[in-house]
Parts: C-alpha cells; sequence; structure tokens
C-alpha cells in the first residue's frame, strides 16, 4: 500500500512522526515533489479564496500526489496539552476534500493530545483498523514515531539544516543511523545574526518565501524559531498574564521573546502570511516587546503575490540598517518614531 | 471603579442590567459607529479582525464618561477572541491609557480564581445570593430581548411602514432596558406582540396573508450580532420583503459560552454540531461547527437562502465557508457569503443583497425553473 503525504503544512513539523508511524507498519509513504509554480497554480484554483498560503499550498501538494491508494490528511487537534493548533487545522481533511482528485481515497485521524496519550492511541488503533493493523502494531508503531520525532527535534539544534534532515528521514530504508554526523559550524562573531521566527510551514518552504533562508544566509547566521530548546521558549513565556493557547504560537513567541532579549542576535525578522490569525495577534505581541528592547525588527507578509524584487529590497535595506548599527556601535531604531530620542548615529 | 465593556448588539442592555442591579458603576459606551471603528483602527494590528478594532473603539470612547476597568469574556482557543483580553490591555497600556483588564474566564481552570476576578468586580457588599439572583435576571431579560428580536424579524416584512416598526423595536430596547423587574420584562414583550397584532389587522387580507421569503443568517456571532457590523442586513432585507433568521441569538451564546451550556438560551445551539456532523464532524473553534449546522437546519427548514458573514480573516468561519458549498449541493439551497471588515460600504452591501433576493424571487416564482451556479460560472472560464 502506497500513501501520499502532501510537503505542506504539518509536514514542516510532524513528518517525522508519521514517517516512523508507516514505515514501522510497512507501508510505504511517497511524499509530494518540493513546490513549484504548477502546485501553487493549481492550489489557488482548488482552495477557498479566503484561507491562507499554506491551506493553498495544501490544496496544490494534494493534486500533485500521483499513483497513491490513498492521500493522508491527518486533523492534528493538539500536540500538547492545554493547546490547539489553529482552527485551520482543525478543519482539515473536510475543507480540503474539494482539492483531493476524484477515485482517491483520504485517509485521516483526530490526534488530540488535550486528552493525553491514551486518547491519542486509543484513536490510532481505531485509525489502524481501516489500515488493516493490530493494537500491538499500531502500539510499536506509534513509539517509533515518537523516537523519530525525538530525535528529529533533538537533532534540531545548532547546525541542523531541515532540508538535510528529512532527506535522511525520507530515505527511509537506511534508518536513522548516521544523524550524528552535522558539523557545528564555526561562529564568527564579526558576523550578523538574524534570527528568522515564523510558522515552520512558512519558513522552510522556499518557493513561497522566495528562499528567504538561503538570502539570507548569504549575508548573516540565521537563527530559526525551530532551534531554540523547549525550555528556554517556557521560560520566555512567562511575562504573559494569559496563556498562548497555540502550541506553535507559543513556541514562535517564546523563541522570539529570547531573540529578542539575545545580544548576539543583531536583527529580527518576523515570517507571516495574509490571513494568519495567530499571527496577527503574537506579531503584534512580539513586535511591542522588540520596540521596547530597541531590537531591529522587520514583519515580511506573504501570500500567492510576492513579488521577488520587493521582498529583495527590503531585506537588503534591513540587513544594512542592521549591519550598520552592529559596526558602528550605535543605535537605529527599529521604529521610525524613536529614530530620534535613542540614535546617536544618525 | 468604573466598569465598562465592549459593544455586541444588544448585549449592552444585559450586561448593564447586570452590574447595575449589584450597585456597580458602569459605563455604557456609545455604540459602534464611524468613529468608533476609526479609533479602534488605529491603535489595532493591521491583519486582527474586524471585533478587536471595534472592542477597542469601544474603550476609548469610554474613557471619556470616565471608565477604568474593562470586562471581557474569555475563551482557550483556538479562536482569537480567546486572547482578546491581553492583547487588548497591552495595547491600551501602550497607548497610555490606565485601563484594567478583567477577563471574565476560569484562569488556568481555577474556579476559584473566577470567584476571585467576580468579587473584585461586585465589591465586597454583594452576597453570592446576590450575585447570583442578578445573573439570573439579566439572562431573563436576554432571553425576552431575543423574543423581541425574533418578533420583529417577523414583522418586518409583513408590517407597511419601516420607519414605525424600526420605531417599535428600538422603544422595546429602551423599555427592556429601563425596567428592572420580572413581570415589567414579560409585559414589554406583550406590549410589541400587541403592537405588531394591531398594526396587521389594518391589512387587507391580501397583504395579511403575504408568505415572505425567508433567509437563514449563519457566521461569526459578533457580526451577525451587532447590526452596525454586518451594515444593518436583517433590516435591509425586512425591508426588502425578507423574513430573516438566525443561527445564533444573544442569550444562546450567553447560556452556552457564560454558563457552559447550563441554560438553553431563547434558541439554544446545542443541536447544531449534530446537523453538522455529515459534513464538518469536528469543532473548529468559535461558531464554525455551528455555522455549518445552522446551515443545514435552516436548509432542512426550507428557508429559500442563506447568508453567512465573517470578518475577514476568521479562521473557524473560513474552514465551515470552505464546507457550505457542499451543503448547498446536498440541499439545493443557495448560500451567499459576506465578508466585512473596516472598508465595507453601505451600498455594496445592499447591492449584494438586492440581486441575493432577486435571485431567490425568481426562482420561487417561476416554478420547476431551477437555478444552476455552474453555467453562471462557466463564463468566467472556471
Amino acid at each position: 500500500m502506497k500513501i501520499g503525504f502532501p510537503r505542506a503544512l504539518f509536514y514542516f513539523d510532524y513528518f517525522p512522526f508519521w514517517a516512523g508511524f508507516f514505515y514501522s507498519l510497512g507501508i510505504e509513504v511517497v511524499t509530494s515533489p518540493p513546490t513549484h509554480r504548477q502546485i501553487m497554480e493549481q492550489g489557488l484554483k482548488k482552495a477557498s479564496d479566503e484561507t491562507c498560503l499554506p491551506l493553498k499550498l495544501l490544496a496544490g501538494h494534494i493534486q500533485a500526489l500521483k499513483e497513491v491508494d490513498a492521500i493522508f490528511l491527518p486533523r492534528i487537534v493538539s500536540v500538547e496539552a492545554d493547546t490547539y493548533s489553529c482552527p485551520k487545522f482543525l478543519g482539515i481533511p473536510e475543507s480540503l476534500l474539494p482539492a483531493v482528485p476524484s477515485g482517491i481515497p483520504v485517509l485521516t485521524v483526530t490526534l488530540n493530545w488535550r486528552k493525553g496519550k491514551r486518547q491519542v492511541l486509543k484513536d490510532l488503533q481505531v485509525f489502524g483498523l481501516q489500515l488493516g493493523k493490530g493494537k500491538t502494531d499500531i502500539r510499536k508503531a506509534f513509539t517509533l514515531g515518537q523516537e523519530w520525532q525525538k530525535r528529529y527535534q533533538d537533532s534540531s539544534g545548532a547546525g541542523w539544516d531541515f532540508e538535510e534532515s528529512v532527506r535522511e528521514i525520507e530515505s527511509v530504508p537506511k534508518g536513522l543511523k548516521n544523524s550524528q554526523n552535522c558539523t557545528v559550524p564555526h561562529h564568527d562573531t564579526n558576523h550578523l545574526r538574524i534570527a528568522l521566527v515564523g510558522h515552520s510551514y512558512l519558513t522552510h518552504e522556499p518557493y513561497a518565501n522566495l528562499n528567504l533562508i538561503g538570502r539570507l544566509r548569504k549575508k548573516a547566521e540565521v537563527e530559526l524559531v525551530q532551534h531554540v530548546k523547549q525550555e528556554e521558549v517556557d521560560n520566555h513565556l512567562l511575562g504573559l498574564r494569559k496563556k498562548l493557547f497555540w502550541n506553535l504560537a507559543k513556541q514562535i513567541f517564546g523563541a522570539g521573546n529570547k531573540f529578542v532579549t539575545d545580544p548576539k542576535i543583531d536583527g529580527i525578522i518576523y515570517l507571516s502570511c495574509f490571513g494568519c490569525g495567530t499571527d496577527s495577534m503574537v506579531q503584534e505581541l512580539l513586535a511591542r516587546f522588540a520596540r521596547e528592547q530597541h531590537k531591529p525588527y522587520m514583519m515580511i507578509t506573504l501570500d500567492e503575490h510576492s513579488g521577488e524584487a520587493g521582498l529583495v529590497t527590503r531585506l537588503e535595506a534591513f540587513l544594512d540598517m542592521v549591519e550598520r548599527r552592529k559596526v558602528r556601535e550605535g543605535y537605529v531604531s527599529a521604529h521610525g518614531e524613536r529614530l530620534d530620542c535613542d540614535s546617536n548615529t544618525l | 471603579m468604573k466598569v465598562t465593556f465592549p459593544h455586541m448588539g444588544n448585549a449592552w442592555i444585559v450586561i448593564q442590567t447586570l452590574f447595575e442591579s449589584l450597585n456597580v458603576e458602569v459605563v455604557v459606551p456609545p455604540t459602534n459607529s464611524k468613529r468608533t471603528l476609526q479609533l479602534g483602527t488605529r491603535l489595532s494590528p493591521e491583519s486582527a479582525c474586524l471585533p478587536l478594532k471595534l472592542n477597542l473603539g469601544n474603550y476609548i470612547e469610554a474613557v471619556n464618561e470616565g471608565a477604568d476597568t474593562i470586562v471581557i469574556t474569555g475563551g482557550i482557543g483556538p479562536c482569537r477572541f480567546g486572547y482578546y483580553g491581553e492583547m487588548e490591555r497591552q495595547i491600551l497600556r501602550d497607548a497610555g491609557y490606565a485601563y484594567d483588564v478583567v477577563t471574565l474566564e476560569p484562569p488556568d481552570g481555577s474556579l476559584l480564581g473566577l470567584a476571585g476576578r467576580i468579587r473584585y468586580l461586585a465589591g465586597s457588599k454583594n452576597s453570592w445570593v446576590k450575585i447570583l439572583k442578578a445573573l439570573r435576571f439579566a439572562y431573563l431579560k436576554s432571553v425576552e430581548l431575543d423574543r423581541v428580536e425574533d418578533l420583529i424579524h417577523s414583522a418586518r416584512p409583513r408590517l407597511p411602514d419601516p420607519r414605525e416598526t424600526e420605531k417599535l423595536y428600538e422603544d422595546a430596547k429602551i423599555r427592556i432596558a429601563q425596567t428592572m423587574t420580572e413581570i415589567g420584562v414579560k409585559d414589554t414583550v406583550r406590549w410589541v406582540q400587541e403592537s405588531i397584532r394591531e398594526r396587521q389587522s389594518g391589512l387587507n387580507p391580501i397583504e395579511r396573508f403575504y408568505k415572505p421569503l425567508r433567509i437563514g443568517i449563519i457566521g461569526e456571532i459578533y457580526t451577525i450580532l451587532d447590526p452596525y457590523t454586518s451594515v444593518g442586513i436583517e433590516e435591509e432585507l425586512g425591508r426588502l420583503g425578507v423574513e430573516v433568521d438566525r443561527s445564533i441569538y444573544l442569550s444562546g451564546w450567553v447560556g452556552n459560552h457564560v454558563f457552559q451550556g447550563l441554560a438553553p438560551g431563547y434558541r439554544s445551539i446545542k443541536s447544531y454540531p449534530g446537523h453538522a456532523k455529515p459534513y464538518l464532524p469536528h469543532f473548529v473553534g468559535g461558531h464554525g461547527q455551528e455555522t455549518v449546522g445552522a446551515a443545514v437546519k435552516f436548509a432542512q427548514e426550507g428557508f429559500d437562502g442563506i447568508i453567512q458573514i465573517f470578518p475577514l480573516s476568521c479562521m473557524p468561519e473560513i474552514v465551515a465557508a470552505s464546507v457550505l458549498p457542499k451543503v448547498q449541493k446536498a440541499y439545493k439551497v443557495p448560500i451567499m457569503t459576506l465578508i466585512v471588515d473596516e472598508h465595507t460600504g453601505h451600498a455594496g452591501m445592499q447591492t449584494r443583497l438586492e440581486a441575493f433576493v432577486d435571485l431567490l424571487e425568481r426562482a420561487n416564482s417561476e416554478l420547476g425553473f431551477e437555478q444552476n451556479r455552474g453555467d453562471v460560472l462557466s463564463v468566467g472560464g472556471r
């Protein structure tokens, strides 16, 4: 049996788990190719107009899955206690059914960690019945999936590269044996260090974000939200009066706060997409904090019309500003109204 | 301490009653207007949803009357509304408004914490019995208020002078807002019923048995409850001779959201998830699933058309909107989606409503004539 797994949205955070899960069950997983123009266009045609870019891309990737026995679209309600995923995650697969090519069945399972591990396992076992697998098989597959996921997350420290890690997981038969060979890059203190903050399905999606990481890496070292350890994230969430209830937003805000207070980080870029509901709140909170701490901060909003020239211009201007500030140790403000009061270089 | 709160349609009547019966000083902000929205938009994050912008506008306008404490309900997601309290507190603090924000919700699930917050608002003089009595009375008012609203919905297309009907509604609202006894509230409802009956008796038989088109309004709760936000869609449709029904009424929301389902409200929203099951089996936050369920229910009840309204970028409603075409197909009922934001204009909305009503009327008058969206859309090259 061949299961199609679209390379979009939940792929970027949870693929290792599912890869391990299906590997243990002896089911072949086929992922769609990296996003290209046609996938985007197909997605725009089939997805609802109002929804956000990542979901439109997902609709495209679903159509790009050819020659599979079924398409796998999990409903990821929650991945840890007391949080939810974005409401649009909860509406999968129903909201994307129009994009599924006719004749291919959709497999789905509800994953809700709010109710605890036992419930998750139970739901997976019900799902296993559809696949014709027994309870013990599912339990084993679940354990292996978690192991892979953990390994993937542990490896996402310094020197970790998303593409590389995932390629490793995708070449499944070889297994995850030589994952420790990543080299820690030498940190040059004179080099610029930019933190790229945002959802993994935007930061790791080079087609949609116009290869933002690649462009940044040419000029600076890039820190990602996904590199920050869970404990550090939690420590930086304490300033809020009310806990955030979206797990990805929590990670973004906690890590973002760490970057703002970290003196080694020279500037922060927040990557969001048009119509993102969680970002509309978290981005504002983070921008307020960055402004307060005088950290250079830029927000980039993506949509399906993002033009390259506009992005490059903004990026260059931002990097120039950050660099000048670093070299002259001056205070170039991250916000217009503070230009006169805090700056001594201009 | 002077308490204020954000507007949401008729909710102010209920909230004002609640605080006044506890002898807490309360400021009702000026009703939502262009100015409110302008003030709010200036402070809000660009991509925040419309209710947040209006809320902030309400607070700023309430400052002039000396308000210093905001009361708002909360939630644990995944709809953005659950985080409004903290967001608004930070925005107002940074903008230099000395507001204290009290979010009425169990903090981290602790009911004791909620009790503490209620105690803080009510002061030490009110006993718990009195607080519960006040809550009960406010709830009762909201139920009767919804009853009046529903009467007006059916009166609008049937009575001759629309201005008179609106005046009746306004008068009824003022009467309910002012009365502080159960009998007074019930009397007002009776008064509205009698006034409508009286006016109807003056009509000729053809007019009296006129069967108007029926349109069900579904969507995000703030937009459908607040006539300013929905550009007066219910009044507009009433004037076009359409009887309107709505998926969620204020007391239904209060019963479900504030009393955690202990009170059913004027129209319970409990049945909606069951109706939505074949199309959207899982809840998606906010009232997304309820929207789909209500669409199914309206379709089953034989409504002529359904209109969904939500603020731009509302996450749960977007999910609902992408599922609704299936309902439309299954029940052959036209569904139109309207999205509102701070740039929504009255004329644009009016045009779309008129076109929609025309379409429904034609389907009604020409029997056997079936609306075929496919033919129309294929012109556009899809």
